[in-house]
């Protein structure tokens, strides 16, 4: 009840000053502080449903946001949307921290294999759909022939897409930790780079076909090199360097560690270095390298997460298109379904085919339905260089993205829910870990 | 006597995890306070410094958009919200020590405010005949730019090095905390005066600051301690203070006055909610401080009029202190004007922390000057204070 009050204060003070000061230009930290704490109470009312926090926070969002309640107005929301790059760092981060390569390794080739066949399946299944039902998308009806097959292969792509992002936030959030999470995240992260060669070879046909200013093959490859390459060693030597400020020093981490992913996120793009990527090596570095299981690490990360985390997914329900969705609503609709059923056969099959625990293969579908901010900046790049039909993709995506939003964490988390993974992150360190300290 | 028992270091950022590890060390006399500011950590903004303004504005000079430009305009401008919660903070921890239950407390509160209204008094009204007389070039109404002087000019930080079991320096040093109300509470009106707005007019926002600052306050302490894990808590704590700033900057008032509010409120409601601000606040504290000094150097614009309103503000600054500690001697006693005099020479954070809130809101020309007035003065203030701070009690 004393909850219930206190938001009704915070909503109250906040739309006292709106209507005092109209559309003010000072947004930033009204946005952030209401958002902080009405998205933080809309999350816990969510966890006594049984419903994932992060879902809570979007929902928030959304009602508040400039689409509904119009509290958090356009602007707030676009002030909002500058911790993007900070939160996409800190849950790849986080992620990496979670990735144990000793404990991964002898079940990462069955992964490897169980993801291949997954992401053929899906990207076939949604290729051959496009393919037929072209004259009925919102996009270019009128394509025919090389270009056609260019624009679909670049929709497949970006339909296809997971979202790293959310599936950790989820893992995070719950603190879940155990098989199905730790397959979860390795599926998303491997997709995630494949996602870039894929995105960027679709781009290139696309430019290609449509007689665009294509870029040389040659010029290209070191491009994408440089990114994947290039992240991944930034982030280790990032993630190096925090290890050895964790070591000598050992003061502020969580201070430093959100200072690391400004640095991760802000300086890594200005040199073209994938935020997500660079993180995630630099949590691999740290927990794989320089300081497994620290203590003080873990503290300072859930200090540093759970604001984080809220204002991400408080500004992303924020900018929802809800406009979108009624725009295009039936054949978004009919595509979610379809990518839902074939990520849904596509894991079923591919858990035939291999090795992979059957329990594990049967639920990791509901982990890979989220899509979020990698695929929302893949369609604002290929609208920016085709604005005539660029845009209708953009409005697909966009609606494809609400819905995935919206049902991605509420199914995952039902996923780990049953899988009793929940809370097992704080649970005490497996006998074997402990048994040996010296490791010998 | 036990260690400073009342005094609460809200400006420096004092007492954060770091300095508690550390040992306290005594109070070096005369210059060998400059050795101070050469220690690295306190150089690295890791460790609370006796006049933190002395190193970081000058860094904030040099990184800022006339030197090595690595704080350009548009980084300043997305400090901007930074800036805000930063002076909440300050306000948050000024309410926080104002608690004047026992007749000592009150006494010593009535003696602050003697001393720096007497202060803003003196500066006002000497930087206004000034003003007239130069016929100066302010696009903001004179008497309004001559109060944002006068009210800069006010807070002191008490900032002597630390003596141990020494009453007079107990005292003085209380005094000089305790001094950062009437200017924080008059600031809120003026700044509203600066954009042209009525006496009426600046009254009504300024109680709307103060009304804003009960509401975050009262759902804050419906909070705190009601948060399931120190995760919430400290999402629950950051999200206020962030609303704090971030309600009076949208309306362009002061953050201060409603982070004072804000934290008085907390210290008289029953409950720890004021004990959960203090404890959380004080990690990220010291960094805020930090960001205000260096966003304040970055900030600095020179022109004429600040040149102009820069010697003044130093010479009248100086008298009015000595003034406000003769007007306020009988109520500090046992500590004389003079010496109460030279505990109020350095002026600490509030002073640039107002300055900054100024040139945020305040029309360009004068918002400029007076930033650039206040930091260059304060940095004077605090080298005068260095020099001229008694060492007395070392031997206490």
């Amino acid at each position: 009840m004393k909850r219930i009050l206190a938001l009704v204060l915070v909503v109250a003070a906040t739309l006292l000053a709106r209507q005092a000061g109209g559309e003010g230009l000072r947004t930033a930290a009204l946005g952030l502080g209401f958002a902080l704490i009405a998205a933080a109470l809309a999350g816990d009312l969510f966890e006594h449903l049984w419903l994932p926090r992060v879902s809570g926070y979007l929902i928030f969002g959304l009602v508040c946001g400039p689409s509904v309640a119009n509290i958090i107005s356009r602007s707030m929301a676009r002030e909002l949307q500058l911790f993007n790059g900070l939160a996409i760092a800190l849950i790849a981060f986080m992620a990496g921290l979670e990735l144990n390569i000793r404990h991964l390794r002898p079940r990462l080739p069955a992964l490897l294999r169980f993801g291949w066949r997954t992401m053929a399946l899906l990207y076939g299944g949604l290729f051959a759909a496009f393919w037929l039902s072209w004259p009925w998308l919102p996009i270019d009806p009128a394509a025919t022939g090389l270009a056609r097959l260019a624009l679909v292969v670049l929709l497949t792509t970006v339909v296809a897409s997971f979202s790293p992002t959310v599936t950790i936030a989820v893992i995070t959030d719950t603190r879940s930790r155990g098989p199905l999470s730790e397959a979860t995240i390795a599926l998303v992260v491997l997709a995630d780079l494949a996602l870039i060669l894929f995105f960027t070879f679709s781009m290139q046909a696309v430019r290609w076909a449509l007689g665009g200013a294509a870029e040389q093959t040659v010029g290209m490859l070191p491009r994408v090199t440089w990114e994947v390459i290039g992240s991944l060693a930034f982030g280790a030597a990032a993630g190096s360097l925090f290890a050895l400020y964790m070591r000598y020093v050992g003061r502020e981490l969580t201070l430093v560690l959100l200072a690391l992913c400004v640095v991760l996120s802000g300086v890594g793009a200005r040199f073209d270095f994938e935020p997500l990527l660079a993180a995630l090596a630099a949590g691999l570095v740290v927990e794989n390298i320089a300081a497994p299981g620290s203590v003080a690490l873990k503290e300072a990360v859930e200090q540093g997460a759970r604001p984080v985390l809220i204002v991400f997914f408080a500004a992303t329900g924020a900018s929802l298109h809800l406009d979108a969705l009624a725009l295009v609503g039936v054949v978004a609709l009919a595509v979610w379904v379809l990518r839902l059923v074939l990520i849904y056969a596509g894991t079923t099959f591919a858990a035939r085919r291999s090795t992979i625990d059957p329990a594990v293969g049967r639920s990791v579908w509901m982990g890979l339905v989220s899509q979020a901010g990698v695929t929302v900046g893949l369609v604002i790049i290929v609208a920016t260089e085709y604005p005539t039909w660029g845009r209708g993709v953009e409005v697909l995506i966009v609606a494809l993205i609400s819905l995935n939003e919206l049902v991605g964490p509420i199914l995952f988390r039902s996923a780990l829910a049953r899988h009793g993974e929940i809370a097992r992150m704080d649970a005490p360190a497996p006998l074997e870990a402990v048994a040996d300290p010296a490791g010998t | 006597m036990s260690e400073r028992p009342s005094v609460i270091f809200h400006e420096v950022g004092g007492r954060d995890p770091i300095d508690a590890a550390l040992r306290t060390r005594r109070g070096p006399g005369g210059f060998g306070r400059l050795d101070l500011l050469l220690r690295t950590r306190q150089a690295l903004g890791l460790r609370a410094t006796p006049a933190p303004a002395l190193v970081f504005v000058p860094l904030g000079v040099l990184l800022g958009p006339h030197v090595l430009n690595l704080l350009s305009p548009n980084v300043l401008g997305h400090l901007d919200a930074v800036v805000s919660v930063a002076l909440a903070t300050l306000g948050v921890f000024v309410g926080l020590a104002l608690n004047p239950r026992s007749r000592q407390d009150r006494r010593l509160l009535w003696a602050a405010d003697l001393e720096s209204t007497v202060t803003i008094v003196m500066v006002a009204a000497a930087t206004l005949f000034l003003l007239v007389a130069w016929q100066a070039p302010v696009d903001a109404p004179p008497l309004a730019a001559a109060l944002t002087l006068g009210i800069c000019a006010a807070a002191s930080s008490g900032g002597a090095a630390e003596v141990r079991g020494n009453l007079y320096h107990v005292v003085a040093t209380h005094i000089a905390e305790l001094d950062d109300v009437v200017p924080i509470v008059a600031g809120g009106l003026v700044l509203v005066a600066l954009r042209g707005a009525t006496v009426w007019q600046a009254g009504l926002l300024a109680a709307l600051t103060g009304a804003l600052g009960l509401i975050v306050g009262a759902a804050g302490w419906l909070l705190f301690e009601r948060a399931h894990d120190a995760a919430e808590r400290g999402v629950f704590v950051v999200g206020t203070i962030v609303l704090l700033g971030g309600l009076a900057a949208y309306l362009s008032l002061s953050p201060l006055l409603a982070g004072l509010v804000a934290g008085w409120f907390w210290r008289q409601s029953p409950g720890r909610a004021d004990r959960i601000i203090r404890d959380d606040l004080q990690k990220i504290q010291h960094p805020l401080v930090i960001l205000l000094l260096i966003t304040s150097g970055a900030s600095l614009e020179w022109s004429r009029l600040a040149l102009w309103l820069f010697a003044p503000f130093v010479l009248f600054r100086v008298a009015g202190k000595l003034a406000g500690a003769k007007a306020a001697e009988r109520l500090a006693a046992p500590v004389t004007a003079a010496e109460l005099g030279a505990y109020l020479l350095p002026p600490g954070v509030i002073g640039i922390a107002f300055a900054l809130n100024v040139l945020q809101v305040a029309p360009p020309v004068t918002g400029s000057a007076v930033m650039a007035a206040v930091a260059a003065g304060s940095l004077v203030c605090e080298l005068l204070a260095l020099i001229e701070l008694p060492g007395r009690g070392d031997e206490a």
